[in-house]
């Protein structure tokens, strides 16, 4: 354990595009196995720092996704890498303006864990867990990983279609049907409450590479 | 300091430095469908309650500071807000939903109890006595009489109101809704579905469902060539297990467009919209039709369809723009009308990582359609677009359509993309109006003019630019690379001490591309390429450009280089492909 929250300090993971100040998406590495196998540490800091848009923004009554992606790639020199596996979870945050409480529910595939935090400090604590993934390649090759973190707000529809295709209720083919709700397109109802201002983000970062024997 | 684990397939592993925590994510773990509710343990709320409630605590609520030098005597508790000591406790503390500071010179002897919040410790603090510290929310509600309650737990996020109703009947449950459907359009308007959805699970590995949705258009017809209703019944049955398969049955009465390029469904509807350019064309059909489709392996999808609807040509409106509202809208062509006969099979390959932004994976799509009709009323066309088809019965036309797309990450850095689309007839009688094909316009073609390449002959003026090509080929290649922006301003911030909302765009993908097509009448004619080869490579109209795309939106400068055309400006709500 020691080694693993240490990790971020020894082994920074590089950060692309990303605001010193702002919200930051980091990966490190975790101590090599017999075989030279490491595991990801995926972490985001400051979510509720410096300039507190999340906050506002679930304060206004809309809730927060954080969608985390880790791929595992093959790195092939001159040609081109080769994408391995990847894992993905969410993170939904919302704010219950009657208890003044904030509901932080994790999904990993069908598995969820909902959590209730009182305070900002104790759910900016929360939110500022380390996720390590267990996907070590165990293929002889040199690998590295590259994790992505979308945030963004979603409306009470959005939520519910998410929990119910989560569920396995939805057809993903059925959207591109143009199902309830396309008519002018979510991602341009999306695009427009960004220009409204409503926080929206995507971070990326990789980590450095490593080699499996 | 303790801390409640996960326990999903994640594993909370517990913090041994500070309140730094890592959660352990196992992709290899069997997966369980499961809702895990953490919070704090029922005994501990019940002795958070006992202590908050003993007539001997002193109670307290908000914000409260014992400065430095002062000495307090007994027990202390604090609901709601923070605790900041710096002074001499002589007794126990209990802080419910609220943070616990223990400031440089603070001693307390007895007990800390902090349920619901952190207990924040500086240096140079003395504490004598058993510590308990739970993150989770205390479920403690403040009485008017001043004492704690528990409080019954409340909808969980996926309980959320929705603007649709659902409730559950026994094992069925049934969604009413009503919504905007389909897209935006120049034969509707804003269509609007409304009905119920009745969903029936009997297992984990079965699923059946029935949808009845009604359509009311809003743009009124000006004719009798379409109805301002229309309705979709759909069934559904799908088994899950090593092997998925299912059926489906649809009966509908639905506008369906021509194309399904160059934009897609909802792009198409946000230029119609604000801009009054509607880049399809439809036709309302009305009849039946079935499906079986089987999975045989992951990203596999087998389907064999058939269907069998009365076909008819639908006049534009004049629904409401945001801009150009006084401009006429293009014409919506006339289509072959009649009964039809189809018979499909479609073959899908999905393996990329991402639906909506892939990096890695194939996506290939390949349809085969045969139609048939006894009652075909084809449109005029001139004899070059194709010999008249007969109408007397015995009509019979094949299409294929195959799209294969490829998604590789070069290096970390940068991506390469690419697409080849091929469409169009390849045997019998020639293809109907509705099915005949076009290039040119913001997707596949975005350096060329909408529907440059429709196939209409000299002479031929029709305003609805229908397409009128018997195939088309093109290709489509991308690389991308990520790029901070900041393109935007921040807005300021209320309080005025710190940066505000940040409007605008901070990361984007730039993208340089090229795209390659063509788009011709297959025969032995003047301008035409034979029948039973494709068009060389010198023949094909060739683009290229750069732009940003942003996610949500993309902007795209495109410049072809087969032709004297202007640079095209284009804006996407979607990736190219």
């Amino acid at each position: 354990m020691l080694l693993l929250t240490s990790a971020f300090a020894s082994l920074p993971g590089r950060v692309v595009g990303q605001d010193q100040g702002d919200v930051r998406l980091r990966i490190a590495l975790t101590d090599s196995a017999p075989n030279g196998a490491r595991a990801p540490i995926i972490r985001s800091e400051n979510m509720l720092g410096s300039t507190s848009r999340w906050l506002a923004a679930l304060r206004s009554g809309l809730p927060v996704r954080l969608h985390y992606r880790v791929e595992v790639w093959r790195s092939r020199g001159a040609w081109f890498d080769t994408f391995e596996r990847q894992v993905e979870w969410d993170v939904l945050v919302r704010h219950e303006p009657l208890l003044d409480q904030y509901t932080l529910l994790t999904l990993v595939g069908a598995a969820r864990q909902e959590r209730r935090y009182a305070t900002l400090d104790a759910l900016g604590a929360a939110l500022a867990f380390a996720y390590q993934v267990n996907v070590r390649p165990a293929e002889a090759g040199r690998y590295y990983y590259a994790a992505s973190l979308q945030v963004g707000t979603l409306s009470d529809s959005d939520l519910d279609e998410l929990e119910r295709f989560l569920a396995g209720d939805l057809d993903r083919e059925e959207d591109e049907d143009g199902s309830l709700g396309d008519a002018l397109g979510r991602g341009a109802t999306r695009f427009l409450l960004r220009l409204a201002g409503l926080p929206s983000l995507r971070l990326e970062a990789r980590s450095g590479h490593f080699t499996v024997h | 300091m303790r801390l409640m684990a996960c326990c999903l397939m994640l594993t909370l592993v517990r913090p041994l430095l500070g309140q730094d925590s890592v959660i352990v994510i196992d992709p290899n773990a069997r997966p369980i469908d499961s809702l895990v509710r953490g919070g704090p343990p029922a005994e501990v709320v019940t002795d958070l309650i006992a202590f908050y409630n003993d007539s001997a605590t002193t109670r307290m609520q908000g914000d409260v500071t014992l400065p430095p030098g002062s000495r307090f005597e007994g027990k202390l508790a604090l609901y709601r807000g923070s605790l900041r000591i710096a002074g001499r406790v002589a007794g126990g503390i209990a802080v419910a939903n609220g943070t616990l500071y223990l400031l440089p010179g603070a001693s307390v002897e007895g007990e800390i109890l902090v349920v619901g919040g952190r207990l924040l410790r500086s240096e140079q603090v003395e504490h004598r006595g058993a510590e308990r510290v739970y993150w989770d929310a205390a479920p403690v509600v403040r009485g008017s009489d001043g004492l704690l309650v528990l409080r019954e737990r409340r909808r969980t996020l996926g309980e959320i109101a929705t603007a649709k109703a659902t409730f559950q009947t026994g094992r069925i449950r049934t969604t009413l809704s009503l919504a905007t459907g389909g897209t935006y359009n120049r034969i509707e308007g804003l269509p609007i579905h409304f009905g119920p959805l009745f969903e029936f699970r009997p297992s984990d590995k079965s699923y059946a469902r029935l949808d009845l949705r009604g359509i009311l258009r809003t743009a009124g017809s000006s004719t009798d060539l379409r109805s301002d209703f229309g309705y979709v019944a759909r069934a559904d049955l799908r088994f899950t297990g090593s092997t998925e398969f299912g059926f489906g049955a649809r009966l509908y009465s639905e506008v369906q467009s021509i194309e399904e390029q160059p934009l897609s469904l909802s792009e198409s509807g946000w230029a119609a919209f604000l801009l009054q350019r509607d880049y399809r064309d439809y036709y309302e059909r009305e009849g039946i039709s079935g499906l079986a489709y089987f999975k045989p392996a992951a990203g596999l999808r087998v389907e064999f369809s058939l269907s069998r609807d009365a076909e008819t040509s639908v006049r534009a409106t004049d629904p409401w723009s945001l801009f150009r509202n006084s401009d006429r809208w293009r014409r919506n062509p006339l289509i072959d009308d009649g009964h039809y006969f189809t018979t499909g099979l479609l073959l899908e390959y999905d393996t990329r990582n991402d639906q909506d932004r892939p990096n890695t994976g194939w996506m290939i799509r390949s349809r085969l359609e045969r139609s048939t009709s006894d009652d075909i009323a084809p449109v005029a066309l001139p004899a070059v677009v194709r010999p008249n088809p007969p109408t007397g019965g015995g009509y019979a036309t094949d299409r294929l359509l195959i799209d294969v797309r490829r998604y590789n990450r070069l290096t970390p850095a940068l991506r390469v993309n690419a697409r080849l689309l091929a469409e169009g007839w390849i045997g019998e009688d020639r293809l109907p109006v509705q099915q005949r094909v076009s290039l040119g316009g913001p997707d596949i073609l975005p350096g060329f003019d909408f529907r440059a390449f429709n196939c209409a002959p000299e002479g031929f003026n029709d305003p609805a630019q229908p397409a009128l090509c018997d195939r088309i080929i093109a290709t489509q290649v991308e690389v991308r690379t990520r790029v901070g922006l900041n393109l935007g301003f921040r807005l300021p911030d209320q309080e005025g001490n710190r940066p505000g909302r940040f409007v605008g765009i901070e990361e984007a993908d730039l993208v340089i591309f090229s795209n390659a097509g063509k788009g011709w009448l297959a025969g032995s004619g003047p301008g035409q390429v034979p029948v039973n080869r494709l068009p060389v490579l010198s023949e094909w109209s060739l683009d290229l450009g750069l732009g940003l795309d942003a996610g949500e939106i993309g902007a795209y400068l495109a410049k072809s280089a087969s032709s004297g055309e202007a640079v095209k400006f284009t804006v996407r709500l979607q990736r190219r492909f």
